[in-house]
């Protein structure tokens, strides 16, 4: 098997899986896109390799493999950053829930009071 | 016209002293203003909430710690909700005096501010003034609040202050969770309130512990300044509903 076979089935078995993680809802597409996205690049990468090369050669890399890893790394960057984006908005989200949950909690006690005439 | 004036209460595990900051501020009367008291307890892992309420003030208990940024949003979410006028930070540590309750409120009553911070350095030489490190920091906080907003603030990280209606809007949507104190006069001022400093005397805290205590002060001096320079880029509408 060629390297290019290898780098074609790697990306196909993670597009795959990212699609099988949304099907039985681990995953919803909205977080599943960039995974799709690069697993679908690494798909293309790998088939049009000659296209690769030239890419590779027009950004002024020694070896193709290095803009490969350059690439990789790009993407986990940016994987990444997204991820503590996510991780920011649920953790804001979880804050606003809190404080509205102990502010309808008092609301609740005081209307109880009410009720009970106290 | 009587003024509706609710002082908020953060509290993380301070059973020890909440009682007694409680009873200090409802021995406060201003004529004028209906004092109302909201404790906010943090998540706490002690009784502070069932002492509050032994004490027959409001208290929200939030359901995890969420920090003190969250915790104060929590009680001008409250103060917005039920028409109050304005809205003033207490510590549940007990460091802040309540005799200097009026002092801070009254500047926003008259409506001359929309901010008024109660500072411990504009008196001499009285009452708790913080570590020489701390102050440092403080002081560092201040020089860089006034390169940006053109404001003098001393006592940038005082947690006693009284906000007008149109920030108890703005704090109620958006109010800094990282370094709440220091960033809230930077959001302020972006959004063309006035700010100013009244003096006042505070204890060093009747019980617990810093929530800074065991950072490294420089580490720490470094992540304000660094939130403190963000919200300079931070666009407008991010602060308004």
């Amino acid at each position: 098997m060629t390297i290019q076979w290898l780098a074609i089935i790697l990306s196909i078995i993670v597009f795959v899986f990212v699609i099988e993680l949304v099907r039985r809802e681990r995953l919803t597409f909205k977080y599943a896109f960039a995974w799709l996205f690069f697993a679908g690049l690494g798909v293309l990468a790998s088939v049009f390799k000659e296209q690769l090369f030239t890419l590779s050669r027009w950004f002024g890399f020694e070896l193709p493999s290095n803009f490969i890893f350059f690439g990789l790394l790009c993407a986990f960057v940016f994987l990444s950053l997204l991820l503590t984006v996510f991780l920011c908005q649920q953790n804001k989200r979880n804050d606003r829930m809190a404080q509205t949950l102990g502010l309808l909690e008092l609301e609740l006690t005081k209307l109880k009071e009410k009720v009970d005439g106290r | 016209m009587t003024l509706k004036t609710l002082v908020i209460i953060p509290a993380f595990n301070e059973s020890a002293a909440i009682e007694e900051t409680v009873r200090e501020v409802r021995g406060v009367c201003v004529h004028g203003f209906a004092i109302d008291v909201l404790v906010v307890d943090d998540g706490s892992g002690d009784d502070t909430a069932r002492r509050a309420q032994a004490l027959g003030v409001r208290v929200v208990r939030l359901p995890f710690n969420v920090g003190i940024g969250a915790a104060v949003q929590t009680g001008y979410r409250y103060a917005v909700a039920h028409g109050y006028d304005i809205a003033v930070q207490v510590d549940g540590d007990g460091q802040h005096d309540a005799l200097y309750l009026k002092d801070v409120i009254m500047p926003v009553a008259d409506g001359r501010v929309d901010m008024c911070i109660g500072s411990r350095f504009l008196t001499e030489t009285e009452g708790f003034r913080s570590s020489a490190l701390r102050r440092f920091g403080i002081r560092f906080f201040s020089f860089l609040i006034r390169l940006l907003t053109g404001l003098t603030i001393k006592d940038t990280t005082s947690g006693f202050r009284a906000c007008g209606r149109r920030l108890m809007r703005v704090f109620a949507f958006y109010y800094p969770h990282d370094y709440p104190e220091p960033e809230a006069i930077v959001v302020a001022r972006r959004l063309g309130c006035s700010v100013v400093e009244v003096p006042v005397v505070m204890r060093s805290r009747a019980t617990g512990a810093s929530s800074i205590a065991f950072l490294k002060p420089l580490y720490y001096m470094l992540k304000v300044s660094g939130a403190i320079l963000l919200h300079t880029l931070k666009h407008r509408k991010v602060y308004e509903s």
